[in-house]
């Protein structure tokens, strides 16, 4: 035994721990492995750019027979090639939306691999986060550039169009980073809360679901019934992808900018917040599975 | 000194049962049967700094469940635990920077990424200084040889290949103790000693305190000065393996292959020192007392009376052994 520590044990080595480094690094291992999947990415691109076309159809038919039998204008605001944008983004940044917990996660939490990742100075929180993180944007980054140049390649009116002002692409910028900080809390979050075995799926499903909805992911929020916009734009999941949106259409001026995007933040607080301490009560009762 | 510390540690967990049938099946949507196991009753040793211990009994015993404990993954009901001065569940982070886990039914190596990024993502999670980092993966690659594996993905390494490299992620970090649960599982016989024979050179190198629990005898053999067994969650014995197997497992189990048929198991019963025996065709198996009978007067007596063919000597198995101690203590 070394003398200079005086009955405190020496760590082997004079090991520090640093959590965020940590972190980091785990992002950047994760992010090189999801990278490896390049087919995967191509088949979710197609997916991608066949379900935008679909909807894209879709509006255009709405908006004709909307504009002839001169009903009630049901686009509030949103025009044509706006709602045709809109559909291209919500494709592209569609690796963003939490559909389903991170497979490594899930398969650690099913099989008890989790018992494995405590024996580790992290914290686990924050070793998720950077994992769902990675995930993440590893399929926006591959998934998503591809879906992206489909949708400035295709011949208008199917289009992608360009933004509404230079201002407002770089508003646009800001809040997708933080709408990747939103999902990827809300993603480990999920996971957190998947920690209870006994739940199976279906929950997690729901509450996923929900999330996407009413992300606009399905219908963009400015076309839902008027009556419900101040919930719409105040709810967590608006931040996913429509306030972003909003920003590089222009239908929510940059003016209003600094608001969303700290709006995004706060619920990124909120989520990190609750699922740190769940988990933490989680740990206190946690049953590893298997041998 | 004293490393580890366990007192009075009890842990229970809550089973679903589902009688069998269907209407208990519709029942079981509304009302589900708890039963409560207690994994760990009542149980208290302490390790020193340096020792090699081995924790044996069956599955389901508690072994898992008292490594998973000391490692601070779960949390005992009642008791009190000291690993290094700390308690494992309370702070955990401290605590398991300065242990070592290999569990040899998982891994902790990502999967498609090549061993070296794994390992770096170790040095970074636990902070080790690069330099420091270099030193060690050449001592552990030097002794294990996989030097020319670490560009490999995990998932292209053979069993053998990959637990070298599994038990070299836990030392990366020069813990002062090391868990291992049943390491050895599935390995061929090369890798197994080989394995054995670096754990063993790690204790004496550098004192790493090591408890390992196995369903192979030979495991505990080759490396453990001390043995600990459990059985439904307590200690039934605490020593060295010789006394053990002196107590609970004095037979020797002797098997001659014979160039003719084999003798009737009353004739064989009548050798000195025999207890059980039994025969089929030529091949003819009793069992024996070494500490009564040496095996020399057995064997002699065999090779006088007999064609033998073929002779071997085996110990009982650990089975065996640990069913011999639960009938004795009445479990």
């Amino acid at each position: 035994m070394n003398e200079q520590f005086r009955g405190e044990y020496p760590a082997g080595v004079m090991c520090r721990p640093r959590p965020l480094r940590a972190c980091l690094s785990i992002f950047r291992i994760k992010l090189l492995e999801s990278l490896q999947y390049r087919l995967a990415a191509f088949t979710g691109a197609a997916t991608g750019v066949f379900w935008a076309l679909i909807e894209i159809t879709v509006y255009i038919v709405f908006f004709t027979y909307a504009e002839n039998a001169s009903v009630p204008f049901i686009s509030n605001g949103l025009t044509l090639p706006q709602v045709i944008s809109y559909s291209w983004l919500g494709q592209v940044l569609f690796g963003l939306q939490v559909t389903a917990i991170e497979g490594d996660i899930l398969e650690k939490i099913t099989n008890g691999d989790v018992g494995l990742e405590l024996c580790r100075p992290l914290n686990l929180f924050g070793q998720w986060y950077a994992r769902t993180g990675a995930s993440h944007l590893s399929t926006v980054l591959l998934r998503g550039g591809m879906t992206l140049i489909a949708g400035l390649l295709m011949p208008e009116p199917y289009r992608l169009s360009a933004p509404v002002s230079w201002a407002g692409f770089l508003c646009f910028l800001c809040s997708i980073t933080s709408a990747f900080l939103l999902c990827t809390a809300f993603g480990t979050f999920a996971s957190v809360i998947r920690l209870n075995i006994a739940w199976g799926n279906g929950p997690m499903y729901i509450m996923l679901l929900l999330g996407s909805v009413l992300s606009g992911n399905y219908l963009p929020l400015q076309l839902w019934p008027q009556a419900l916009q101040p919930f719409l734009l105040v709810q967590p999941f608006a931040g996913y992808l429509d306030i972003p949106l909003r920003l590089y259409l222009g239908t929510m001026p940059t003016s209003q900018a600094f608001a969303a995007i700290a709006l995004q933040l706060i619920w990124t607080a909120v989520f990190v917040l609750a699922g740190v301490l769940l988990l933490k009560r989680r740990l206190a009762d946690i049953v590893v599975q298997g041998g | 000194m004293t490393q580890i510390s366990l007192q009075h540690i009890c842990k229970s967990f809550t089973v679903s049962q589902r009688p069998q049938g269907r209407a208990a099946a519709v029942r079981g949507i509304f009302h589900r049967e708890k039963r409560r196991i207690d994994a760990l009753k009542d149980l208290s040793f302490s390790i020193e700094e340096g020792e090699l211990v081995g924790y044996i009994g069956p599955n389901g015993a508690g072994k898992s469940t008292t490594i998973k404990i000391m490692g601070g993954i779960l949390t005992p009901e009642a008791g009190s635990c000291s690993i290094l001065g700390r308690v494992p569940w309370k702070q955990r982070t401290e605590h398991v920077a300065h242990i070592g886990v290999v569990f040899g039914q998982r891994s902790q190596l990502w999967w498609d990424v090549p061993v070296r990024d794994s390992f770096e993502l170790l040095r970074d999670i636990y902070g080790v200084p690069q330099e420091e980092y270099r030193r060690r993966l050449q001592e552990l690659s030097d002794i294990l040889g996989f030097s020319n594996l670490l560009h490999t993905p995990v998932r292209q390494l053979s069993l053998g290949q990959r637990m070298r490299c599994e038990v070299a992620a836990a030392l990366l970090h020069s813990p002062r103790i090391l868990f291992l649960d049943e390491p050895t599982i599935g390995l061929d016989a090369v890798s197994k000693l080989s394995l054995r024979e670096f754990l063993k050179e790690e204790n004496r190198r550098h004192g790493v305190t090591m408890i390992l629990t196995t369903h192979d005898m030979d495991d505990i053999e080759a490396l453990c000065s001390r043995v600990m067994t459990i059985g439904h969650g307590q200690l039934l014995y605490d020593g060295d393996l010789e006394t053990l197997k002196a107590r609970y497992a004095p037979l020797r189990r002797m098997r001659a292959t014979l160039l003719a048929d084999a003798p009737g198991d009353r004739e064989l019963l009548k050798l000195p020192g025999v207890r059980r025996a039994e025969n089929t065709g030529n091949l003819c198996t009793v069992w024996f007392n070494p500490y009564e009978t040496p095996a020399h007067l057995l064997m002699q007596h065999f090779m006088q009376n007999y064609p033998v063919k073929d002779i071997t000597v085996q110990e009982q198995d650990i089975d065996e052994m640990i069913a011999a101690m639960y009938q004795e203590m009445k479990l």
